[in-house]
């Protein structure tokens, strides 16, 4: 398979395809002006304080959590079960599930606050300005369509091209996620296809339409290991190429640090601790941080294979290769 | 991609290949149906026939008594018997009606003489136009009635329709066929109360003619429909793809119509399956009401006459309907949800 590292080894030949027409983002730049210099680019997701309260038992299952994110940014949510990840993504998508609702702070995607939104507006926003893959992709295809023709369907409703074009566009994108012979894949359905292959091709549909941010919730943690770390990479790599922002939800330290810059860790609804990847991994000020990692640098593989590497300034080859090991 | 220019018969290369490899995929995916279906078929078809031809032995009649009577002498009776081939061995008399109905031939009728298949078509015809415009009737309301709750479930409406529902499912075709007669044909006297008239006659008489008895039949299939869809749709909302497609950018619409309603409508589609011999059963006791010589009623004579061939051809032909039937429902299975092929 592929081994593209995403420190800058790619080789791709397929570019990713992006819409026709130009994403709609430049004309709304953030109100607040949320750029730090005139150089930087705007916000592409702006979460403000956002708290999320089930409304049956009346209590708040998120409390308080921010981040901005810029385009080629990635940013890194970790945290167990029930920690509040996965509502904080669907908040950020609109698609809370029944009696939850966002109780206080704000979101803004691309500049425009979604409190307000109407049903038309999301379908707009969804998948052309935000878009999301989820854990066990099989589930997340429909079962009786041919998975080419669901990534042609996102591209004829979203970029409005023709039949033809669409699948040209559908086979361009399966290429650009790394699938081989994409024609034959093209024209199969999810059951006949394999776990890895199926985030590939969830990930295709995801950005069929051109997103600016991309939600990956838990998306490695159905797969084995090898292909989570190629599925990693080809994040990594969409990241670099398209300046496609990341927001990577996983119970998995090792799987954000491979990709973001950014790290929150939330435990219980808060997030506890909050900073650049290396300074989370390397000098964690939380207790729970220090047990995620104390527990990888236990369970870990690393510590059977070699030495541990000197703590205190390791470069960011070494970072990577400590935590890419087995989980 | 270079599609498939075979004309170079250049087997390297990789657009021949893909080509082949598609072609024989779907080839692969044709054939798999056919053979399942012939799988199902034949046996179906064997053991229902061989039962079926068993039933002259089990039941002990003979042309010999319906023709001369109780007190008729054993060597009339023989020599009737041999007339009609019954001294033979009976895996002899199987092979050679079976082979006849491979033919289309369903024997002759012990009472009159008469060829089964032809007494048979008169009132298939009759009986089929009711079916069908019952299932039509049945599948076009419960499939809007069934949409209708699962979009608004939890709501009075869905409650209204799941209540009549289920009140409907639980009339017999009967007691409405005769209260619609009461009121429709009797009372308001819109529509002919009895009688038949074939299509040839012109469409609109045919269509009043059947259209209570229709209704009558309607409501189960109906209820069924209506019912299944909803649960089904309402267990395709809850999946993850729907999720999927909505993060996607899809709209409610489109997710309903691509989404939902696709992998929803299976189990209303196999219930249509099993309700189709109910269907045929139910016409025995309706076409007396409405007078109709449909197949239900020639069934009913025929059994009462103790005319064995005429009852085997009844058989014959419910069975060679109703696998046929179900083999369409699957067919058409396969294509809506593929995935319903392997168990999924």
């Amino acid at each position: 398979m592929t081994t593209t590292r995403p420190d800058g080894t790619v080789t791709v030949t397929v570019p990713v395809a992006r819409p026709a027409a130009p994403p709609a983002a430049p004309s709304a730049p953030a109100p607040s002006a949320r750029a730090d210099s005139p150089a930087a680019p705007a916000v592409v997701l702006a979460v403000c304080d956002v708290r999320i309260r089930d409304e049956v038992n009346d209590r708040e299952i998120v409390r308080g959590v921010s981040f901005d994110l810029r385009p080629g940014q990635a940013v890194g949510i970790v945290g167990e079960s029930g920690s509040g990840k996965t509502l904080t993504c669907r908040a950020i998508l609109g698609i809370l599930p029944e009696h939850f609702a966002v109780s206080d702070g704000s979101i803004e995607i691309a500049g425009r606050d979604i409190a307000g939104l109407t049903t038309p507006q999301w379908t707009d926003l969804r998948g052309s300005t935000i878009s999301a893959v989820f854990q066990d992709p099989a589930s997340y295809l429909n079962p009786s369509i041919k998975v080419g023709a669901q990534i042609t369907e996102v591209i004829q409703v979203k970029s409005g091209l023709r039949r033809r074009a669409a699948r040209r566009r559908a086979l361009e994108l399966l290429t650009a996620v790394h699938l081989r012979e994409p024609e034959l894949v093209y024209d199969q359905y999810p059951h006949e296809l394999s776990g890895g292959m199926l985030q590939r091709i969830l990930i295709a549909t995801a950005i069929a339409a051109g997103p600016q941010v991309l939600i990956a919730d838990e998306a490695t943690t159905a797969l084995d290991v090898t292909v989570q770390a190629e599925i990693l990479d080809l994040l990594a790599d969409l990241r670099e190429r398209t300046g496609l922002a990341l927001v990577v939800v996983s119970h998995d330290l090792a799987v954000v640090a491979q990709v973001c810059d950014e790290v929150l860790v939330m435990r219980e609804g808060e997030v506890v601790e909050r900073g650049a990847t290396a300074d989370v991994l390397y000098h964690p000020r939380h207790e729970y941080t220090q047990l995620l990692i104390a527990e990888h640098e236990q369970y870990g593989l690393d510590r059977y294979l070699d030495a541990p590497n000197d703590p205190n300034d390791p470069g960011p080859a070494e970072q990577r290769k400590e935590l890419d090991g087995v989980h | 991609m270079a599609v498939s220019t075979a004309d170079h018969a250049v087997v390297a290369d990789p657009g021949v290949a893909l080509a082949a490899a598609k072609a024989r995929r779907a080839a692969g995916r044709a054939l798999v149906i056919l053979a399942r279906s012939f799988a199902i078929f034949a046996p179906v078809f064997l053991v229902a026939t061989f039962l079926t031809f068993a039933l002259r032995a089990a039941s002990g009649l003979s042309p010999a008594t319906l023709q001369l009577g109780e007190s008729a002498t054993p060597d009339a009776v023989a020599r009737i018997e041999q007339q009609w081939g019954l001294d033979r061995p009976f895996l002899a008399q199987y092979w050679s009606w079976f082979t006849d109905i491979l033919h289309g031939q369903l024997g002759r009728s012990w009472t009159n003489g008469a060829p089964i298949a032809e007494l048979i078509n008169n009132g298939l015809a009759i009986s089929l136009s009711v079916v069908a415009l019952a299932l039509v009737i049945g599948v076009v309301l419960g499939f809007g009635l069934g949409t209708l709750a699962a979009v608004r479930r939890t709501t009075w409406i869905d409650r209204a329709i799941t209540g009549f529902m289920t009140v409907f499912s639980v009339m017999p075709p009967f007691v409405v066929g005769i209260v619609l007669v009461t009121v429709f044909a009797v009372g308001l006297g819109w529509l002919p109360a009895a009688g038949y008239v074939p299509t040839s006659a012109g469409t609109w008489p045919w269509f009043t003619h059947i259209l209570l008895l229709a209704l009558a039949l309607s409501l189960d299939p109906m209820a069924d429909v209506a019912r299944q869809l909803r649960s089904g749709l309402i267990a395709a909302y809850q999946e993850n793809y729907v999720t999927g497609a909505i993060a996607r950018g899809l709209s409610p619409r489109r997710i309903f119509l691509r989404h939902v309603l696709r992998n929803g409508v299976g189990p209303a589609l196999s219930v249509l399956g099993w309700r189709f011999p109910t269907l045929i059963g139910g016409s025995v006791v309706t076409e007396w009401i409405f007078g109709l010589q449909g197949f239900g009623r020639f069934a009913n004579d025929a059994a009462q006459a103790g005319d064995v061939p005429e009852v085997q051809g009844v058989l014959v032909v419910s069975i060679v309907l109703v696998v046929t039937f179900n083999l369409i429902v699957n067919v058409v299975l396969g294509r809506v949800t593929p995935a319903s092929q392997r168990g999924v």
